[in-house]
């Protein structure tokens, strides 16, 4: 390996376009209506995937989560303190000014500044300084030593790029926008639908195809349903696998992608009996993930270990873990071991959302086959979150927002002390490995600290990782180039059309 | 009384009725006689089957049998219906004979209060109340309860300031009899009939709208089942697997029908203008 | 009806309406998890520092009975408030919302006119029949059955039987008039049908009432054709039972709403009620519930008045 990692990013060539691929407006059904419109501050699904399209960011995630170029047309790792990215100098924001380095400083000033409260000042706590090289180079440099472990977040939508003149003429960006994105938000009616039209200005030649999209906000999937079927919309978030046989073969694309989130119990670590590692481990062994992704999901989903499978080269696959496969018989020779030879009793607190009841039920069905005897606790989300916050559980049935970066998935999570470390895990190994894994860039050096930290987590299981539902989008036969990332997001909207 | 009762079961269409609801009175006491398989117990190989002679109802998403799950779930909505009702007609019937026998300020502040909840839509006020704090079978009893306060609180208002005025009431006041008494006594003896009317026309509305909370996820969380949870859990299917949400709904149509039916006949023969 | 009565009709449900402000404004803020843990979400990436300049920014900090003192005092001035999640004026998503619960609403009560008055009557006049006892039946049935399980078999029937019928999709009645007639249809047949049942009950039994009075059977003594006795007589003195009921079911129809709004994904008050219950949107939740009180209490007056227009011997002191 060298010893500089050097990440030269290509700039994208842009396919040659033909003529019937653009114009066009483009319908489609979400469940979920952003919430606020402030790129530094969105934290819910629904917000990034609308304001992917309006804003961007230095970086993107392109086909198979690669991180690709957007505004920055070149990212140096120049050593692992120092992070240098070239600026494109043809990028204009949808009132026509042009993007400048002082609006690429001006992002990540207000990102930092403790008075916007952004989830991405989190991300970049360990930047020392930045500071504009020439007109059309920024430099990041980093108190740890943590370059390559920091490039993803420059992809993300709290990363992204506004424009210096517009914040300061005191608009408010929860209500206005204003980026560099393919797409402009030209109407928003909230609890109805949202109208995005095509960025004249967009930098990519000829993207985007499509002239309009419009969002519609259908939050019952019959609607959604029913909508599609009729031809009122032209893709719809299909959430029930079931209903995929309402949309025959040549009439209809059906579109899946594996997804980074994962369903996963958390297990507070200091009450008793789930204290025991090998009381949790047991549990482990009596879960039979297939069957919960058979009934919840009819086999739309994967197993999961610690990392997403599709997370390469960093995942361990399930089936390196002896845990996965469902035993049942392992699982009472562990309680046994543990004195719980006839089981115990304990509460999962969980919510009635994205499918955690379904899956608490299978899950208590299951456990009650080795002697464990499960309460679910179903509760209102505010109320859920009020628990979770203060650890204030024995176990919950939840859903992680995964990351193709070991340390961002890892590090608060499991970091004795962590800000979602909700377990109360603590392991002094974890924690080494931990730092190390933040500060090492050899990649094999890298990969032999999360081997090690997915197979003590897996052994400990402060954490029951269970599956990752396939996002499932159906859209009519007409609509082309239409495609999923596993981050959930829809930023390839920019290359769809309708044929 | 006997007149009343024979009176309300020559009518052949509450005869019908009142068996109707004595069986499923005996489903919801004794749901294991009924229930072939366990509300909870999940088969992976009989997942979303429609109506067979196997599963009368046909099975959910876990392979539930949607039968035995309405047999239970009936035990736990009549459970919540009436003991709502019950909660509702206690301290509305306390409250109501309060205002109606003392009158003055009590009467002011008990009304006032009513008033307020009766400007709250009785779902919103029940919604409100589990959504904040959570839908344990207590909330729920208390949350649909309160919303049935104030109607029982203005029937047996209204009936007290008549019977008040009575004379037999006059009559207890003049041999000495003490406040509390008579108003236990001869005020509630004589709003008996009201209180019964009230009581089944409301555990219809009480049964419907522990129905609505349950469509909206507000109900009994699972794998608890009750009717109306049956009912919102299906809609997601409505279009692929109809059975999950029209079985379960008929159940709750059939049981309030009963219950109008009888309170209607029993208004008939309880009422005084009908006598 | 004098000017003095409505002043105090006004009066008396000014208490009235505070005592719910303040018994929601109570409620949601002792409720666990507040506005900001919901922002969170399960993911903690602010320091407390940070989260407590939160709660100073939306008036959190301060105790209770001091920030319904401000919101009151916000109200006096008619300031209905932001709501805390969209940065979107109060007043605004109500009168964005408010639209569609209302022509749900007219349109509930026009079908359940339409069916109820007629039977009813039909009833009335062949009481005791085999006719009655049918329309009786068929009366409980609709009253007995939860809306959205009519909702559901009529999305069954509509999906199978009209292909191409709009179900779902709400669009608003300026952009597309017909379209959006389409989408009202079934949710509004649903609460009609329900309302239709109460209704005709009700015009039943006060014509009953109505026919037995001395003087239709003076009219009819006279040799008034049945027809009119029916039409002019004896309707116009049973309308009165039925639009205070009509009224009251108005009112009660702003609850039903909220089921039938979700099953139909309509965007109307009660969606956004329970949106906002969900993200603890406190100054939302706190408006719209007070503005479905007001509207009540507006509804119980203007239905009184409405009596003294049909019925003038009914006086309002």
């Amino acid at each position: 390996m060298k010893k500089l990692l050097v990440v030269i990013l290509a700039v994208l060539v842009v396919v040659a376009v033909f003529a019937q691929k653009s114009g066009g407006r483009l319908v489609i059904a979400m469940e979920t209506e952003p919430v606020g419109l402030d790129p530094h501050l969105v934290t819910a699904f629904a917000s990034h995937r609308v304001l992917e399209n309006v804003y961007d960011s230095l970086l993107k995630y392109g086909e198979g989560m690669k991180l690709v170029p957007n505004l920055a047309e070149e990212a140096q790792a120049v050593d692992p303190y120092t992070i240098v990215f070239k600026i494109r100098e043809d990028v204009k924001f949808h009132d026509g000014t042009p993007m400048t380095v002082e609006d690429v400083l001006f992002s990540f000033e207000r990102i930092l500044n403790p008075d916007t409260k952004s989830p991405a000042a989190a991300f970049y706590q360990d930047v020392e300084s930045i500071k504009a090289i020439g007109d059309n180079k920024i430099e990041f440099k980093l108190k740890k030593p943590m370059a390559s472990t920091l490039l993803p977040n420059f992809a993300g939508v709290n990363s992204s790029i506004v424009s210096k003149k517009f914040v300061e003429s005191g608009k408010n960006l929860q209500l206005e926008t204003n980026g560099t994105g393919p797409f402009y938000l030209a109407e928003y009616v909230p609890g109805n639908y949202m109208i995005l039209k095509k960025n004249p200005y967009y930098f990519v030649k000829d993207q985007p195809y499509l002239d309009e999209i419009k969002i519609v906000f259908m939050p019952e999937e019959v609607s959604r349903v029913a909508a599609l079927k009729n031809g009122d919309v032209d893709i719809a978030k299909i959430n029930e696998p079931l209903n995929l046989k309402q949309f025959p073969e040549g009439k209809f694309k059906i579109h899946r992608s594996p997804v980074l989130s994962y369903y996963l119990i958390g297990i507070n670590t200091t009450r008793k009996p789930l204290n025991d590692p090998r009381v949790r481990n047991a549990l482990n062994y009596a879960i039979n993930r297939e069957a919960i992704i058979k009934t919840v999901v009819f086999s739309e989903g994967v197993v999961t270990g610690p990392l997403n499978p599709a997370v390469q080269p960093w995942a361990l696959l399930p089936k390196s873990f002896d845990e996965y496969t469902y035993n049942p018989a392992k699982a009472k020779e562990l309680l046994a071991q543990a004195g719980y030879p006839n089981g115990f009793e304990f509460e999962i607190v969980t919510s009635q959302r994205y499918n955690f009841d379904k899956v608490a039920q299978v899950i208590q069905a299951q456990l009650a086959e080795v002697g464990v005897k499960v309460k679910i606790d179903l509760v209102e989300w505010g109320i859920f979150i009020k628990r979770w916050r203060e650890s204030d559980f024995d176990a919950f049935i939840s859903m992680n927002s995964g990351s193709i970066e070991p340390d961002i998935q890892f590090y608060r999570t499991f970091h004795t002390g962590g800000s979602t470390n909700v377990f109360l895990y603590s392991n002094p190994r974890v924690d080494e490995l931990l730092d190390l894994g933040r500060s090492t860039v050899d990649i094999t050096k890298r990969k032999e600290i999360y081997d090690e930290l997915q197979r003590i987590i897996v052994k400990e299981s402060p954490v029951i990782f269970l599956y990752s539902a396939n996002q499932i989008f159906v859209s009519s036969a007409s609509v082309e180039n239409f495609k999923l990332l596993a981050n959930e997001s829809l930023v390839f909207l920019r290359e769809t059309y309708k044929k | 009384m006997n007149r009343t009762v024979r009176k309300f079961l020559k009518n052949p269409f509450n005869m019908i009725f009142l068996l109707i609801l004595i069986s499923v009175l005996m489903v919801a006491v004794f749901p294991d006689l009924f229930a072939r398989y366990g509300p909870y117990s999940m088969d992976y190989d009989a997942v979303l089957e429609g109506p067979s002679l196997k599963h009368l109802f046909g099975t959910d998403q876990f392979g539930r049998d949607i039968f035995s799950r309405c047999v239970f779930g009936l035990q736990k909505s009549v459970i919540i219906a009436f003991s709502s009702i019950l909660f509702a007609s206690v301290i509305g019937t306390v409250l109501g004979l309060i205002a109606g026998y003392y009158g003055g300020v009590w009467d002011l502040i008990i009304m006032r209060i009513c008033d307020g909840f009766f400007a709250f839509p009785s779902l919103i006020l029940a919604l409100f109340i589990v959504a904040l704090f959570g839908s344990s079978l207590l909330n729920l009893i208390i949350a649909i309860g309160i919303v049935y306060v104030p109607i029982f609180a203005r029937t047996v208002r209204g009936a007290t300031l008549s019977v008040r005025e009575s004379l037999f009431v006059k009559a207890s006041k003049v041999i000495g009899k003490s406040n509390f008494k008579i108003m236990l006594t001869d005020v509630l003896l004589n709003l008996s009939s009201v209180l019964i009317v009230t009581f089944t026309t409301n555990l219809s509305t009480a049964f419907l709208t522990e129905a609505s909370l349950g469509f909206l996820g507000l109900s009994v969380p699972p794998p608890e089942p009750t009717l109306g949870g049956l009912v919102g859990q299906g809609t997601a299917f409505l279009l692929s697997a109809p059975w999950i949400t029209l079985f379960p709904g008929f159940v709750i149509a059939v049981v309030v029908l009963s219950l109008n039916i009888l309170g209607d006949g029993l208004r008939d023969v309880l009422d005084p203008k009908n006598r | 009806m004098s000017f003095a009565y409505l002043v105090r009709r006004v009066v008396t449900s000014i208490p009235t309406v505070l005592f719910v402000a303040f018994v929601v404004f109570i409620t949601i803020h002792l409720v666990p998890g507040n506005v900001v843990d919901m922002m969170l979400g399960t993911q903690n990436y602010l320091t407390q520092e940070q989260i407590d300049q939160l709660y100073k920014e939306y008036g959190l900090d301060k105790p209770l009975i001091v920030q319904f003192g401000i919101w009151l005092k916000n109200i006096a001035t008619l300031d209905f408030g932001t709501s805390l999640r969209t940065g979107k004026k109060v007043i605004n998503l109500i009168m964005d919302r408010f639209p569609v619960t209302l022509e749900l609403s007219v349109l509930s009560m026009f079908f359940a006119t339409i069916i109820g008055v007629p039977l009813g009557i039909v009833a009335a006049v062949k009481r005791n029949s085999f006719v009655d006892g049918v329309l009786r039946v068929v009366g409980l049935i609709g009253l007995s059955s939860p809306s959205f399980w009519v909702g559901a078999i009529l999305i069954v029937i509509f999906a199978g039987l009209f292909q191409g019928f709009n179900i779902f999709g709400y669009v608003r009645l300026k952009e597309d008039f017909l379209k959006n007639l389409q989408v009202m249809f079934l949710p509004s047949l649903t609460l009609g049908l329900m309302l239709s049942a109460q209704i005709m009950r009700m015009t039943r039994s006060s014509m009953l009432d109505a026919l037995q009075q001395e003087y239709i059977k003076t009219a009819k003594a006279k040799g008034v054709s049945h027809s009119k006795v029916i039409g002019k007589h004896a309707l116009k003195n049973a309308l009165i039972p039925i639009i205070t009921l009509s009224g009251i079911q108005l009112g009660y129809l702003l609850a039903g709403t909220i089921v039938i709004e979700n099953m139909f994904a309509l965007p109307g008050l009660g969606r956004l009620l329970l949106q906002a219950v969900n993200e603890r949107d406190y100054p939302v939740i706190q408006f719209v519930v007070m503005f479905i009180a007001l509207l009540i209490v507006v509804l119980n007056i203007v239905v009184d008045f409405i009596y003294t227009l049909v019925d003038p011997r009914v006086e309002l002191r």
